[in-house]
């Protein structure tokens, strides 16, 4: 529980950008207050987020991009330098927004990235496009893509392979925020999470790996993830020893990471795939 | 006679192309100059030169000094620049060139000075009375050369000068009034930007509850700012009838500012390491991740080595309020950086307004006498309105950048 303090000046801190949102007009910050006071994400009442240099729309039901998101994704881009000389091609699971990939897109140097995402909302892969639009990053076939770094949000599920026929693999890195709320906490959820944003983003099945294990089915199979490929997989707060262990499971040789989050959440997975040594 | 005529508007002319020359266009007659041209033109005005060079000498001592280097360089350089020694020696040169035009005009205008002085007594009035004029015209160019140019020619450039500044507002003494009033100032440092074609972007702001701004921290980005604002660092005193007081009962409220100059993110590198820096998110966040869609942006860092902490919240992204309070922290660093340097060259003795000590009350705003007064140059204006909106405050910046010179020189000339 947090001291009132702190939520008094957290509710002074909202309420100042609902105001400057309203542009000072009464009626429209008493209706954006009002909204606020029923649950709604303050993000999806403003209408945009924040994430590292880019602010990308949000709309619902989609997922809003988290902290923890934008932490190790600004982290994941500062510890990679692709070049155009060989640039890297990544998949990114469950797309939402597409904040991870138009994140890299920005970052990177030109021409160093080749992204897709898929997203079985058609919300989602609407929104993604919405905001890649937004920040100026062309799909492959963009007469402007021949030097930029591109990004296409696709619709499709990866529960099955069939995607693959659209999207030709390997990929260099695979990225996923997948839903990991297992059962028993998806019912103590807060309302403005539990009654706002989509539930197929959230919910990871009964113990909340069910997601993982697909992944690690995708990765395992032939020719989807490069000779040295990375996969960055975000986790829930006390799962990432279960998912490094259903990665390590596959009987791929993964050496394995785990990033903390600003607030010392073991938050994500990385495993990169080890070339077969020789001896 | 009509040949000296001749002579005296010839000067007068050339006079006049050497006040166009002038670098301040405001040109003021010394008092004493004046009087005592009107009362005899005879062996007082000369002494006018005399008084003027008097008071000047430390400073045309020093100009002399430069001239004379200058002229040992010129002779040490080749015909060709060719040697590094050269190239330094051109260079030099090429910074005293402004100096050296200064210098010949000054003697130039002496000389016309001396020249003058007879014709002052002539026995025709028409010829005395355009001599007087002369006189008075070409005292003005040579006690400005003595005031204002020479002066501005040796200041040294401001280590300064490109920086933009950041500008840290608290509310003091006074309650809702000096929010109030910290509002008020805030519209005038906006305006004062726009007109110095700075951007203002407010950083930080955290209302009052009974309305006004409590603090606030604004950015002001262009070429000067720093230069120009640093002065404002201090307590601001505003003098007034609150509009919530009844008894219309004046009272006195305070805003502290500091004003910090603003570093590039490459150049902040050399002010810290990372590994000095402590990076803290506010606050507990249960589980985190999707759990959770609160915005929870707040960041603090502490830079160990110095204590110096920054907070950081209005962003709604936490990576741009990182990005933010390391700008803070760079500034502050910047700031005390700054503050040793000139501690260390020891040039602060006779500088009344660079103090570190920024709990001096620097000006007031009486509103009830219409009255703006900086303590520090003891300079007033009773127009407050002019002031607030922007304008009247670039008259006090001027004065106090103005002071800030002078003070330079001073010391220079402690030390020649």
């Amino acid at each position: 529980m947090l001291p009132p303090s702190l939520i008094r000046r957290v509710a002074a801190q909202e309420l100042k950008w609902l105001k400057n949102h309203a542009q000072n007009d009464a009626h429209i910050l008493n209706d954006l207050v009002r909204r606020r006071v029923n649950g709604e994400p303050l993000q999806y009442i403003l209408g945009t987020q924040p994430f590292g240099p880019l602010n990308l729309l949000v709309r619902p039901p989609v997922l809003i991009p988290r902290p923890e998101t934008e932490h190790w994704a600004i982290h994941l881009s500062s510890l990679i330098s692709p070049t155009p000389k060989r640039p890297l091609s990544l998949l990114d699971l469950g797309t939402g927004s597409g904040c991870i990939p138009l994140l890299l897109c920005r970052v990177w140097p030109k021409g160093s990235l080749r992204a897709h995402g898929i997203d079985i909302s058609p919300d989602a892969v609407r929104l993604a496009s919405d905001n890649a639009l937004r920040c100026g990053t062309p799909t492959p076939t963009d007469p402007e893509a021949h030097d930029a770094n591109t990004f296409k949000p696709v619709l499709a599920s990866y529960l099955t392979s069939a995607f693959l026929d659209v999207i030709e693999p390997p990929f260099d890195i695979i990225t996923s925020n997948p839903p990991y709320i297992p059962l028993h906490e998806y019912q103590t959820l807060p309302d403005s999470v539990k009654n706002f944003e989509d539930r197929g983003a959230l919910f990871g099945g009964r113990d909340g790996l069910d997601f993982y294990r697909a992944i690690a089915r995708l990765v395992s199979q032939k020719g989807v993830l490069s000779d040295d490929g990375l996969v960055v997989l975000e986790v829930g707060h006390d799962q990432a020893d279960a998912v490094s262990r259903i990665l390590v499971d596959t009987g791929n040789a993964f050496k394995i990471d785990i990033w903390l989050d600003p607030w010392g959440k073991r938050r994500t997975v990385v495993a990169r795939k080890e070339t077969k040594s020789i001896f | 006679m009509s040949c000296t005529r001749a002579w005296v508007l010839r000067w007068s002319q050339g006079a006049k192309v050497h006040l166009q020359k002038l670098r301040s266009p405001k040109t003021t007659l010394l008092p004493h100059v004046l009087t005592r041209l009107s009362s005899t033109f005879d062996s007082h005005s000369h002494q006018t030169i005399e008084q003027l060079e008097k008071d000047g000498s430390r400073i045309i001592q020093i100009v002399k000094k430069r001239i004379v280097e200058r002229e040992e360089l010129l002779s040490q350089i080749g015909d060709t620049v060719s040697s590094k020694e050269d190239i330094k020696r051109a260079k030099i040169l090429r910074e005293s060139e402004n100096l050296q035009e200064a210098w010949t005009e000054w003697n130039k205008t002496r000389e016309l000075l001396q020249e003058t002085i007879p014709l002052l007594n002539d026995p025709d009035p028409v010829m005395r009375s355009l001599a007087a004029d002369e006189y008075s015209s070409l005292a003005t160019t040579f006690s400005e050369h003595i005031s204002t140019v020479f002066p501005s020619l040796l200041t040294p450039v401001s280590p300064t000068a490109n920086l933009s500044a950041l500008m840290e507002l608290k509310s003091g003494v006074g309650g809702s009034e000096a929010s109030l009033f910290l509002t008020n100032l805030l519209r005038m440092y906006q305006r004062y930007a726009h007109t110095m074609r700075w951007k203002a972007n407010i950083v930080a702001s955290n209302e009052n509850e009974g309305g006004g701004t409590k603090d606030a921290v604004i950015e002001f980005e262009g070429k000067g700012a720093y230069d120009a604002l640093r002065w404002e660092s201090g307590v601001h005193r505003v003098q007034r009838v609150p509009a919530t007081e009844a008894s219309g009962r004046v009272h006195t409220s305070t805003v502290a500012i500091v004003v910090l100059p603003l570093v590039e993110e490459k150049e902040s590198e050399e002010l810290f390491s990372m590994a000095d820096v402590k990076v803290e998110v506010m606050r507990a966040r249960g589980a985190g991740g999707q759990h959770v869609n609160k915005t929870e942006s707040a960041v603090r860092l502490t830079h160990i080595p110095s204590g110096i902490t920054v907070s950081m919240q209005d962003e709604r992204s936490q990576h741009q309020n990182k990005r933010r309070a390391f700008q803070v922290l760079s500034a502050r660093l910047m700031d005390a950086k700054l503050i040793r340097d000139v501690a260390a060259r020891r040039d602060t003795r006779r500088n009344l307004v660079h103090g570190a000590d920024r709990s001096e009350k620097i000006r007031t705003y009486n509103y009830p006498q219409d009255r703006v007064t900086d303590h520090r140059i003891g300079m007033s204006t009773t127009n407050l309105t002019s002031v607030m909106e922007g304008e009247g405050l670039q008259e006090f910046i001027e004065a106090l950048q103005k002071h800030h010179h002078e003070s330079i020189m001073e010391n220079m000339l402690d030390g020649s």
